[in-house]
This record gives structure tokens, sequence and C-alpha cells, in this order.
């Protein structure tokens, strides 16, 4: 396949992603029956972790602390439109299928 | 809870702006193996969740195929969304497409879409995606008169945890399992379809 070396690191980590998540579930249903441990600080900690190093490579990047002023709009139009379309889709497609 | 993000976003912003200032002590690509072995280990983690859940796979398997109209549904037009929203601004459509595949999960679609494709739309995809979960509790009397599974569908990927009380409470009690599983399958999604729409480009 012409895929470059970049493409091909890309799909080997989404290999591994969903191979990891799956590995999860199944870890998850052998563990069913042992005693119950609370994973939502474990996750939310990790995803702490995530933050922070967006937070870092943005602090890092001086060009793209002078560009932040402009996201703000792009944001709110994209944000909006991407909600207005789901909802719109939502309601015409429950109704052609007949859910609920 | 977003409290807490907004202090760590700060405050990785202030560490890696005097990591700059000072001549780099920590490199740039040690932050990145962080990273990436954060979202390795949170990809496990939510799989062990769903995993340790007695209940989630059966209330799947009784929902059927039907409710998985609602995710698709969401999919599409979100992305469709980002697709008008980038004509309109005139900027890159791929970027404004993938920003909004994050389907409101900010903590995800920041940092990933920072990481396949440069900070900017980083930054973007954060914002975007931050945006909608504000939009979905701030406008749900709106979107649930548009549709009762409106506020399931504004909520994307979020509908499953932050934004499911909202959701649930003004568009009635059994909008509950759409909301949930439309907001997991979505979950599953969005770091799917950001990394394929990288391999793709």
């Amino acid at each position: 396949m012409g895929l470059s070396r970049e493409q091909w690191v890309v799909m080997i980590n989404l290999v591994v992603l969903v191979v990891l998540l799956v590995a999860g579930v199944l870890f998850g249903c052998f563990l069913r029956e042992r005693k119950q441990v609370n994973l939502g600080k474990v996750t939310f900690g990790i995803v702490l972790v995530l933050i922070f190093s967006l937070g870092f490579s943005i602090g890092s990047n001086d060009e793209l602390l002078g560009s932040l002023p402009h996201v703000g709009l792009a944001a709110l139009v994209i944000s909006l439109l991407a909600i207005v379309f789901s909802v719109f889709l939502v309601m015409v497609v429950r109704k052609l299928v007949g859910f609920g | 809870m977003i409290k807490y993000v907004l202090v760590v976003l700060l405050s990785g912003v202030v560490a890696g702006y005097a990591n700059n200032m000072w001549g780099s002590v920590l490199v740039d690509g040690c932050v990145s193996y962080l990273f990436d072995a954060a979202l390795l280990f949170l990809l496990f983690l939510m799989g062990l969740t769903f995993g340790l859940d007695r209940e989630a796979m059966g209330k799947l398997r009784r929902a059927g195929v039907k409710i998985l109209v609602f995710p698709c549904c969401i999919a599409v037009g979100s992305i469709l969304g980002g697709l008008v929203g980038g004509f309109v601004l005139g900027i890159d459509v791929v970027g404004s497409m993938v920003v909004s595949a994050g389907f409101g999960w900010y903590t995800l679609a920041g940092p990933l879409v920072g990481q396949l494709f440069g900070a900017e739309l980083g930054v973007l995809g954060f914002a975007v995606n931050f945006l909608r979960e504000l939009l979905t509790i701030v406008g749900v009397s709106l979107w649930v008169r548009v549709d009762k599974y409106g506020g399931v569908a504004a909520g994307g990927a979020t509908a499953m945890d932050t934004t499911l009380p909202v959701v649930v409470k003004f568009g009635g009690n059994d909008v509950l399992m759409a909301a949930f599983l439309s907001g997991f399958v979505l979950s599953l999604l969005a770091p799917l379809v950001i990394t394929v729409i990288a391999s793709v480009r």
C-alpha cells in the first residue's frame, strides 16, 4: 500500500487503541466477581494528565498563543452548527424509523 | 470537575511557557510520551469500566440495534456541522470536520487533535468541544423543544456522563437509555474517527 511512514504510525496506533479497549472489557468481565473498585477517580486523574500535556504544548508555542483570540468565534460557530445539525438529523431520522 | 480541568490546563500552559522561556529544560518529546501513555491507559480503563458494569452488556442487548440510529445520526450531523462551519468561516474544512468529530469530549479531542494535526487545531478542538458541552447544558430546553431526544443529540459523547442528568431531566426518563448508549458509542467513535481522518488525509 502507498502509505507514508507517518500514516503507518497512525494506523498502528489505532489498532493498539482498539486492542487495549477490548482487553479492558475482557479484563473487566473477568474481574467482575471480585471486590468493586472506584475507577472514576483514576480515570479523571489520567484525563488531567492529558489536559496538562495539552496545556504544555499550547504554552510552549509562541505563534499559537498569539492566535488564541481568533479561535473563540470559530469555535462557537462550529460547535453551534454541530449541535444544530445533530439535533435536526436525529429528529428527521427518528420519525422515519419510528423510534420512541 | 470543570474547575479542576481549567486549573490543570492553565498550569500546563504556564509550565510550557516557562519551559520555553528558560530554554527547554524539559524536552517537548518527553511530554508527548507522557500523553501517549496516559491515552493508552485511559482507553484500557474505559473498557475495564464497561466490562465491570454487570448491567451494561444486558442494557445494550435489550435496547436492540435500533438504538444505534442515535449515535449514527449524531456523528454524521456533527461532522456535517463541521463541514458547513468550515465553509462559513473560510478555514480548512478537514480541520473543522476533525474538531467537530470530538462529539463534545473536549478532554480527548483537544489533546488528540493537537497530537495528530498540530497544536493550533488542538486548541480549536478543545474550544469547540468544551463549548458543545456548555451549549448543551445552557440550551437544553431549546434542543428538547425541537425533538425529545434533542438533548441526547446536542450532548454527543457527553450524554453518557456530564450532560446526562440535564438531558434526562428535560427529555424525560425514557431517553435515559438512548442517552447513555449513544454517548458511549460516540465516545468510542470519537478517537477512531479522528485518527481515521488523520490517516487518510
